[in-house]
């Protein structure tokens, strides 16, 4: 099973929103998630795949490395940028 | 209906536990954010809070007293036989059952749970401290004010998250207009800077990793604080009588619910908040010169109480002086909002507002003048202190100069 595949099953479950309408191009905002749906979301993608994302719940649609706003280096906007944070992040964890 | 005047401080807080030391840090804009040295923090990421470091139980406790005290509730008492001995009032048996006292609090004995839990869940001990349940409980801290001072009129607790300092003082008002107390002893008090706590925090994903830098677009979320502060509010009449210093006058409160939410805040629910207490000041906006905002650095508190200070203020939003005192203090949760009142009132009785600190760079969604990092001798007639709760409940005091 793709990363993406458990991206969109975490999300459809969390949002009670079909799989088939998570492509990778939608946008969560647009999906209708507010940002409690989201920092769920992320607690779900980090208990799946044992990481952390340093996702900052503050209208956050990018993720803060830096601790600040504004000069994110990830997108979080639509379902295929948290797929693409996810797979680095776990790419990350097996290279250490 | 009397007129209420605000006659005792007393702080403990992390820039200092005396009135003077306080009102100096926050015109310096010294801020009190610091690395976390009260709690191991090898299970956080969080590496900051705003700590009170020079406190000291043993110089205010006996040591049987003391273990019946969580650490908030030592703050709280502390904190409150200052603001007693500033008003320079001594509560008789004969007034005691006039004097009310209520104290804002988010997070109970937060200290207390942390330790019996660890034992319990950590350590499989099979018993916990006896006394957990008296030092945890919300009330604890007003409870021990009452025993402290002797006061035996309307004791109780507000919980309003955020709010519940302001909601605190703003009932204390209320009992002291109608006369229903003649003295009233309010404020709040917060010591939740335990791991469990932080922890839990952290998972909310709203805490900086840096510090506090209010209105300021290059902040990066709220510090978590601890502390307490303590104010005695008594009638106009009284207070001149017995010649009690006057720090301020509570001109008008106001309340509101979002109704929305449960996190972010609302602009209509807070604006209404703000409007209902001029409302009961019977303050026109133009007439107010300074607020000491929310201000808790995150993107979205800052950028929506701007919004909500313009509905509120409309064209006299542009005159207004706000600042945040949350760079310096961090955000204290249930004391919050009666560390901003004195901070309030202490700009009231010395003429100066108090700068935002850590401020650096401006944001076009945070419009207003946030009188940044510097204070500013201004005359000031009146000003307000506001406070919005997760949950979505909004509080609003507003003072006049003595």
């Amino acid at each position: 099973m793709e990363i993406i595949d458990d991206v969109r099953a975490i999300i459809s479950k969390s949002l009670k929103i079909p799989v088939e309408r998570l492509t990778p191009d939608a946008r969560l905002d647009e999906l209708g998630a507010e940002s409690l749906d989201v920092i769920e979301i992320v607690y779900d993608l980090e208990e799946k795949f044992d990481i952390s994302i340093p996702f900052k719940a503050d209208e956050g649609t990018q993720l803060n490395t830096s601790g600040k706003n504004g000069d994110g280096e990830l997108q979080f906007a639509t379902i295929g940028d948290v797929a693409n944070v996810v797979k680095t992040l776990v790419e990350a964890k097996a290279s250490r | 209906m009397n007129r209420v005047v605000v006659t005792g401080i007393g702080v403990v807080s992390p820039i200092g536990s005396t009135r003077d030391g306080f009102w100096s840090a926050l015109v310096e804009a010294r801020s009190g954010i610091g690395p976390i040295v009260i709690a191991p923090t090898e299970r956080l990421s969080t590496r900051i809070a705003a700590q009170v470091l020079d406190f000291d139980p043993s110089q205010h406790f006996e040591p049987k007293r003391e273990s019946l005290l969580d650490r908030f509730s030592q703050f709280a008492v502390v904190a409150a036989r200052a603001a007693v001995r500033d008003a320079q009032l001594e509560i008789t048996e004969e007034i005691a059952p006039e004097v009310a006292t209520i104290v804002g609090n988010a997070a109970g004995g937060q200290t207390s749970v942390d330790e019996s839990y660890y034992k319990l869940y950590a350590e499989r001990s099979p018993r916990v401290h006896p006394l957990t349940i008296p030092r945890w409980m919300v009330n604890a801290a007003v409870s021990q004010v009452s025993m402290d001072l002797g006061i035996k009129g309307p004791t109780y607790t507000i919980a309003s998250a955020c709010a519940s300092g302001t909601h605190a003082i703003g009932q204390a008002f209320y009992l002291v207009r109608s006369g229903r107390a003649r003295v009233a002893l309010a404020g709040g008090t917060e010591a939740c800077l335990t791991v469990g706590t932080i922890k839990c925090w952290e998972a909310l994903r709203l805490l900086s990793a840096d510090t506090c830098r209010p209105f300021s677009k290059t902040r990066s979320g709220l510090v978590l604080g601890e502390g307490a502060a303590m104010v005695v509010l008594e009638t106009r009449e009284q207070a001149m009588a017995r010649g009690a210093p006057i720090y301020a006058e509570v001109l008008g409160f106001g309340m509101s619910a979002d109704a929305g939410d449960i996190m972010a805040i609302d602009p209509d629910g807070a604006a209404r908040a703000m409007r209902s207490a001029l409302n009961d000041a019977k303050t026109n906006a133009e007439e107010i010169d300074y607020v000491n905002a929310h201000g808790t650095g995150t993107a979205l508190n800052d950028r929506v109480e701007t919004v909500a200070l313009r509905r509120a203020f409309g064209a006299s939003a542009e005159g207004l002086a706000v600042s945040s005192s949350k760079g310096v203090l961090g955000h204290s949760l249930g004391a919050a909002g009666a560390l901003e009142l004195v901070a309030t009132a202490l700009a009231l009785h010395h003429q100066t507002i108090p700068p935002t600190a850590n401020f650096e760079e401006a944001d076009p969604d945070c419009d207003l003048d946030f009188v940044p990092n510097a204070a500013r001798n201004a005359p000031l007639r009146n000003a307000m202190s506001s406070s919005f709760a997760f949950g979505g409940l909004n509080a609003v005091l507003v003072l006049g100069r003595a």
